[in-house]
């Protein structure tokens, strides 16, 4: 009696695992379940070519589950204006498992669309689909909101310096501290004169798209004016055409200014070639023979750098150099004996001419550096605040709007 | 007169440039502008080597010094131009069009010249550099002021800190103090004054580019369209 | 004769002699191409040659090639030869550097720039006997603005009516006037100054003082603030905005210091490189790669 029922309680047993166990188990053939409130909107900002997808996961999609059970979604895109059309023809994208959105980046315009989605199983099984309810189109903007923050930026940057060279432009008189290569530009003329040898103007190597050369080719018009009034003979070797044009230009315009149009020579203002170290070697080849009283660099600069201060340097020449590029700093503020740092070549125009609007500009982009200041010490405290106290919101948020809202970051 | 009608141009061109920078259908004019900066630049390449054959001819008419480098320049210049231009050298690989190869194909004329004359001088030029640092790190060796001498300590320990011998230096400073070892110091230069420095710069080109563009598209700068202003 | 054309005339004596002596003498030679035919990838094709090892029994001597391996040893020792002096062989190299290439970036520029994106684009069925893959392509209008600019530009070249080329040259620094006013301000001024806001007090994992973490952030903004300060146009220098100013530069000059110590490196290399050529490609004294003998 006892074997029996141990019998039939074993047999019981089994088979409550066994139904547990199917139930549990996925059975073959039937699908994952399938994901769900899947909704289809414009993508905002844009020229109308992207849809914004985004839905719930499966309920199968879950980390918890191991082994895993979904691999992945499948959206489907049909186009519902023109069903006879190459767009009508069935459109699929795939987006790994635990990805609940997803950018339709390739629509059309005003074309209306539809879209479903399943979820595909680890053995290849499909859900039943969950379809957008309606159509979705893609909406041109004119314009992208994604910008906008930095199109404040843009707006105020700009409008402190257009401020500013409007007030100067009023009478408002300015003060601006000295520099020294700025100051040293007309003695090396001056230099160059007595010596009775020429100088040397060389605007960097890059083309006339590069805003370093065209404040190269503004310096250049000043140096240029002052040797025509000192009666000093300026070369002007250049590497691209467009600033031999450029300069050809400058110069000529200041020799007019200096009333000395007769001593314009433009054979003095020449190409030499585009390539970087072959114009270099016709440079260094030029001081050595000509022995320039006064060399002047200002533009952009590589690796010739160095091999121009260092010939300018072998020959006895003075030389001033200015270049937005911080790697070849170095070797001008080493081998010259002036240097223009970074921001002080774009300024320097305004320091040789002494117009009112132009240094007006100046004070608009000190204004620009305080404001970056102002930024950066706000947004430190504000992290700092943030690290001292985590739990507090008001920093946090603020935090998030400076970083976030304001700089365009994540 | 001359330069306002230049400027407005300018002025135009670059506020559309600006303002399509926002608006999601004008956002591939750049690339637009991009090529055709490429078109006009290859197109200048006729002003330069006009400008440069007539210098050099002037030089060999007037028999001036070295006019017999200028005649090696010219034929240089006219050689490497023609076979270029004219493929000499280039293989046929579709007989249907003899001109599609590359100019520059290997066993090409303009190859040739590329490979044995071109590329040999520039990179010797390149490296003459090599001397250059030298004599440029010699005479910032001087000492002059305190700046020269903290540029040079700096660039010491830097270079220092990427080899080998740095580490080997300072191999017996404790753990506790590794920042005070050179490849520690290199670290803390590299990380903190250096990028400092370097982001100061950046911001302060950035404002500068921005007020000469500015400067540009307003009409204040006109020097580049001889306008005689700065 | 004085005495240092004496010493550089013995010199370059004894430097022939010595070429002369590797070039006709030696077993291998020096400064040789030798080539053999490539195996044809595809039926038809124009035969090609690859670099083959003197003892190959496919190599023939390839005297263009080996003539330009001199003419390319020649040119880098003229170039080279101006660390001593300027002097008539640096001149020489100087000026086939300046033609060939000026004119190498011309055709360049004709192939790779004038053909495909201005004629191509114009006439693309025209042109299509330079680039096959124009043949199928319809014109692209917006092609006619670059063509009148440059012609604007080529008016330059004429006695009167240069004064036009300015209009294209204007196009072109407005246009990118714009583009790089907000390149600049978005990757240089609104990037670096997002990158710069960090906490001034650190913490650790433990949520206890990370001292040193915290003085390096400390640096960092002290850093950017003064060297800001330093390039600050309408104060002057004096005082304690001087102080300020002066620990700007000490940072500046930390930072060239650093890119100097970066740049020295690359630059041995090098000259390394082109040693390499000289006593490898030409005198054939050095076979690091194993060209032309068995690596031991």
């Amino acid at each position: 009696m006892t074997c029996r029922y141990a019998l039939w309680i074993l047999a019981g047993s089994f088979c409550l695992i066994w139904t547990t166990a199917r139930a549990v188990a996925q059975p073959a053939g039937v699908g994952p379940a399938p994901p769900h409130d899947l909704v289809a909107a414009d993508h905002p900002g844009d020229n109308g070519n992207a849809i914004d997808l985004k839905w719930t996961l499966s309920g199968d999609d879950h980390p918890d589950f191991k082994p895993r059970r979904i691999r992945a979604y499948r959206i489907d895109r049909t186009l519902i204006d023109e069903p006879l059309s190459d767009d009508a023809v069935l459109e699929s994208f795939e987006v790994p498992y635990g990805v609940a959105q997803y950018t339709d980046r390739r629509c059309r315009p005003s074309a209306a669309y539809r879209y479903s989605a399943v979820a595909i199983a680890v053995d290849g099984s499909v859900s039943p689909p969950v379809a957008t309810s309606g159509e979705t189109r893609a909406i041109r903007q004119w314009f992208d909101s994604s910008r906008t923050s930095f199109a404040v930026i843009l707006v105020i940057v700009c409008g402190l310096v257009i401020f500013y060279t409007e007030r100067t432009k009023a009478g408002k008189s300015l003060h601006v501290r000295e520099i020294a290569a700025l100051t040293a530009m007309r003695e090396a003329v001056g230099r160059a004169t007595e010596m009775g040898r020429p100088c040397l103007f060389i605007t960097g190597i890059e083309d006339m798209n590069e805003i370093a050369t065209v404040a190269g080719v503004a310096i250049l018009s000043h140096v240029a004016e002052t040797a025509a009034d000192y009666d000093a003979e300026i070369v002007v070797p250049t590497t691209r055409s467009l600033v031999m044009t450029a300069a050809q230009e400058a110069v000529a315009a200041a020799y007019l200014a200096a009333d000395r149009s007769d001593a314009y020579n433009p054979n003095n203002i020449y190409y030499v070639t585009d390539e970087q170290f072959a114009f270099v070697a016709h440079i260094t080849g030029y001081m050595v023979r000509e022995r320039p009283a006064a060399c002047f660099y200002a533009g952009i600069f590589y690796a010739e750098s160095l091999i121009l201060a260092e010939t300018g340097n072998s020959v006895g020449a003075i030389q001033i150099a200015g270049t937005s590029e911080a790697t070849q700093l170095p070797f001008f503020v080493a081998g010259c004996d002036y240097t223009l740092i970074g921001e002080e070549l774009f300024a320097a125009s305004a320091y040789l001419t002494r117009e009112p609007q132009q240094l007006g500009s100046l004070k608009g982009q000190d204004a620009g550096k305080v404001l970056a200041a102002a930024v950066l010490v706000v947004g430190c405290l504000l992290k700092t605040a943030v690290v001292l106290r985590p739990d507090s919101a008001g920093p946090g948020e603020w935090l998030k709007f400076l970083m976030s809202t304001c700089l365009g970051g994540d | 007169m001359k330069s306002t009608i230049p400027w407005l141009i300018a002025a135009v061109a670059g506020s559309v440039v600006i303002a399509a920078y926002f608006i999601p259908a004008a956002q591939s004019w750049q690339d637009a502008i991009g090529q055709w900066f490429e078109v006009l630049a290859a197109v200048a390449f006729i002003l330069g080597g006009a400008n440069l054959c007539l210098q050099n001819l002037q030089k060999i008419s007037a028999r001036q010094a070295g006019w017999g480098y200028a005649a090696v320049t010219l034929v240089s210049f006219v050689v490497t131009l023609g076979v270029g231009l004219l493929k000499i050298g280039v293989p046929v690989e579709d007989p249907q069009h003899p001109w599609a190869g590359s100019y520059q194909a290997e066993g090409s004329a303009e190859w040739w010249l590329f490979e044995y004359a071109y590329n040999p001088l520039v990179a010797t030029m390149f490296a003459l550099l090599a001397f250059y640092v030298a004599s440029a790190a010699f005479r910032a060796f001087r000492l002059k002021n305190a700046e020269a001498t903290l540029l040079l300590l700096t660039a010491f320990v830097v270079l220092l800190g990427r080899t080998y011998a740095g580490t080997v230096l300072t191999a017996q400073v404790p753990d506790e103090y590794s920042a005070f070892s050179i490849p520690g110091l290199t670290t803390i230069i590299m990380g903190v004054f250096n990028t400092a420095g370097q982001r100061a710069i950046m911001i302060g080109i950035a404002l500068g580019v921005a007020a000469t563009s500015l400067k540009v598209l307003l009409g204040i700068n006109r020097s580049y369209l001889g306008s005689g202003d700065g | 004769m004085n005495r240092e054309k004496r010493i550089w005339g013995i010199l370059f004596v004894l430097a022939g002699c010595f070429l002369l002596y590797r070039a006709m003498l030696t077993r291998d030679g020096m400064g040789k191409v030798y080539l053999k035919p490539a195996a044809a990838a595809v039926a038809d094709a124009p035969p090609s040659y690859v670099r083959a090892r003197p003892d190959d029994p496919q190599a023939a001597l390839s005297l263009p090639r080996t003539l330009g391996i001199w003419f390319a040893a020649f040119l880098t020792l003229s170039i080279f030869s101006f660390l001593y002096k300027d002097n008539p062989f640096y001149r020489f190299a100087e000026a086939v550097m300046v033609g060939v290439s000026a004119a190498y970036l011309m055709v360049a520029g004709f192939w790779d720039g004038i053909v495909p994106k201005l004629l191509g684009r114009l006439a693309p069925a025209q042109m299509s006997w330079a680039s096959p893959s124009l043949e199928n392509q319809s014109p692209d209008w917006w092609g006619l603005v670059p063509l009148v600019m440059s012609a604007m530009l080529l008016a330059r070249l004429l006695p009167r009516g240069g004064w036009i080329a300015r209009w294209p040259l204007a196009f072109i620094v407005g246009t990118y006037a714009g583009i790089r006013l907000i390149s600049f301000l978005d990757a240089d001024f609104v990037s670096q100054i997002r990158n710069t806001i960090v906490p001034l007090v650190v913490m650790n994992q433990a949520g206890q003082l990370d001292l040193w973490g915290s003085v390096r952030n400390v640096l960092m903004i002290v850093g950017v603030l003064s060297s800001l300060a330093y390039f600050y146009f309408s104060l002057d220098h004096k005082g304690a905005y001087g102080v300020v100013a002066r620990v700007g530069v000490w940072y500046l000059m930390i930072t060239f210091g650093a890119s100097f110590a970066f740049t020295v490196m690359g630059r041995i290399a090098l000259f390394a490189s082109r040693l390499e050529f000289l006593f490898d490609d030409w005198l054939w004294l050095i076979d690091p790669l194993g060209k032309r003998s068995d690596l031991l």
